[in-house]
């Protein structure tokens, strides 16, 4: 039995992210070994051998946080699912507070009128989804005026998650 | 069917070859020691220990060397957490979550009363951590939340009570026989098994047991003829436990109690709330409310008491203390 030639129009939903990798730890932001890129993450190992309080993740390199960015990892939920060590010194919370509590108790969009391309809410899950492209958004601590920050949200995994990388946005 | 016997059985078996006497007889739960759970997930030593400080998990128990032991089950669940996981955070409220579903399942099969499927809750408790702690953090957590959601005068509640009664006396008869030169004298205050402190108290009976105590067990309202009983005993410390009894009905027993064995300290365990003033007059010691904790400062108050002024040459003559008592000749 032969495969039928696929239509060059279709693609498999889902289809793995062809662009360059980047493995960093989810909790100090630093590729395993100090390495700079390396290729891909030890499937037996996922826990970051420079700190040992986070788990390798991936993300496309352009888009991947650097060890100094404070960042954020939401699942489809849009449930924090981890918190950067430089990002619990920014939000003044700690991972293990964070975790399994819904993103808008500390990040909400910074313009609540943004269009539905700039939701944050929405880009979230789609990046979750692993469907969008990274997008930047400007959002804001919760409860909390004249703080603004942008963030960059695209997708990470394994498993598929949001992440979202804070910037000053002053 | 549930091979509770057969566990227990196997904790009961006395396994001192190679082991000093006198060393709790340990579980059938497979323990696991700092490097052999750090090599199951990968990681190193300190790195697990870094993460018992941060996020309190993996919990483990304590050798009598005092070295780390990791239940197994405690770490698979974690490696599994792990390899699904986005962070160290949520692959241990994950795992966390699969041991705390062993507690909601016993306190639904008490609440349909349902003694075998509560039997297997409990062996399914068992497999995942010693008996200890299957014991205060799911039997006995399990059955607070039955009394506090139905109330004790509940059909569920009076079900759950007599099965948890059941189930911690039957642990106790399993318990490995006496190997340590301690002995307690538990004076029950609480009601009957239907008194939320009653659990509590048997759990802590059941724990002085496994770690080789000496133990008698009596209420507070049997005084006659309690001369005879502690001859046989001579007990290091006395626990009065439960709220239940009036003062002046405790007064009398512990009055009799040391009429026969002279001054010895006397422990408060689950009364600490009714007479707080009372405490501080007649010098009553209270302990932890969990079984585990009163059980160690117990063995701490006899510990020091045996390294008093009175107690020192004793003391001194014996290699350690809180050892095997040594058996009598032809014994």
């Amino acid at each position: 039995m032969t495969a039928e030639p696929l239509d060059s129009s279709l693609r498999v939903v889902g289809q793995p992210d062809s662009r360059p990798q980047k493995v960093f730890c989810g909790h100090c932001g630093r590729a395993p070994n100090g390495e700079p890129e390396p290729k891909k993450a030890d499937p037996e190992s996922r826990v970051c051998s420079n700190c040992g309080m986070g788990l390798l993740l991936q993300a496309p390199a352009e888009f991947a946080p650097s060890p100094s960015d404070p960042f954020l990892v939401v699942d489809g939920s849009l449930t924090i699912c981890a918190l950067s060590r430089v990002a619990e010194e920014l939000l003044g919370i700690t991972e293990t507070e964070a975790v399994n509590r819904h993103i808008g108790e500390f990040l909400v969009p910074g313009d609540s009128e943004a269009p539905t391309s700039e939701n944050l809410g929405a880009l979230l899950a789609w990046a979750a989804r692993g469907d969008a492209p990274a997008k930047s958004v400007v959002v804001r601590p919760t409860n909390t005026f004249g703080v603004r920050y942008w963030a960059r949200v695209g997708p990470c995994g394994p498993p598929r998650a949001a992440l979202l990388v804070l910037a000053d946005a002053r | 069917m549930h091979n509770f016997g057969v566990l227990i059985r196997a904790e009961a078996t006395p396994t001192t070859k190679g082991k000093p006497q006198g060393a709790p007889i340990p579980d059938p739960v497979r323990f696991l020691k700092t490097s052999e759970a750090a090599a199951l997930l990968n990681v190193s030593p300190n790195t697990l220990r870094a993460w018992e400080r941060r996020f309190g998990y993996p919990k483990p128990q304590r050798s009598p060397g005092k070295h780390r032991l990791y239940t197994h089950g405690e770490i698979a669940a974690l490696r599994d957490a792990l390899q699904e996981g986005l962070s160290i955070s949520s692959a241990v409220s994950r795992a966390r979550e699969g041991l705390s579903a062993d507690t909601d399942s016993l306190v639904g099969t008490l609440a349909s009363f349902d003694r075998d499927r509560a039997d297997a809750a409990m062996e399914a408790a068992l497999a995942l951590r010693s008996l200890e702690r299957s014991v205060e953090e799911v039997l006995l957590p399990s059955l607070e939340e039955l009394h506090r959601k139905h109330g004790a005068d509940s059909a569920r509640w009076a079900f759950a009570a007599r099965w948890g009664d059941e189930w911690l006396r039957r642990a106790q008869r399993l318990a490995p026989p006496p190997v340590r030169q301690v002995s307690f004298l538990i004076g029950d205050a609480s009601a009957n098994e239907l008194d939320p402190d009653s659990a509590a108290i048997r759990a802590l009976e059941l724990l002085c047991a496994r770690a080789g105590a000496r133990l008698l067990g009596l209420s507070v309202q049997g005084v006659s003829g309690i001369g005879e009983a502690l001859a046989m005993l001579e007990p290091d410390a006395i626990v009065l436990a439960g709220g239940h009894a009036r003062d002046d009905e405790v007064a009398r027993w512990a009055y009799g109690v040391r009429s026969s064995v002279g001054a010895l300290p006397v422990t408060l365990y689950r009364r600490e709330v009714l007479r707080p003033l009372r405490v501080r007059t007649t010098g009553a010691r209270l302990l932890s409310p969990s079984p585990s904790g009163a059980l160690s400062e117990l063995m701490e108050i006899v510990e020091v008491g045996r390294l008093g002024p009175t107690r020192r040459k004793e003391a001194a003559k014996s290699t350690t203390s809180l050892m095997p008592r040594e058996r009598s000749a032809g014994a």
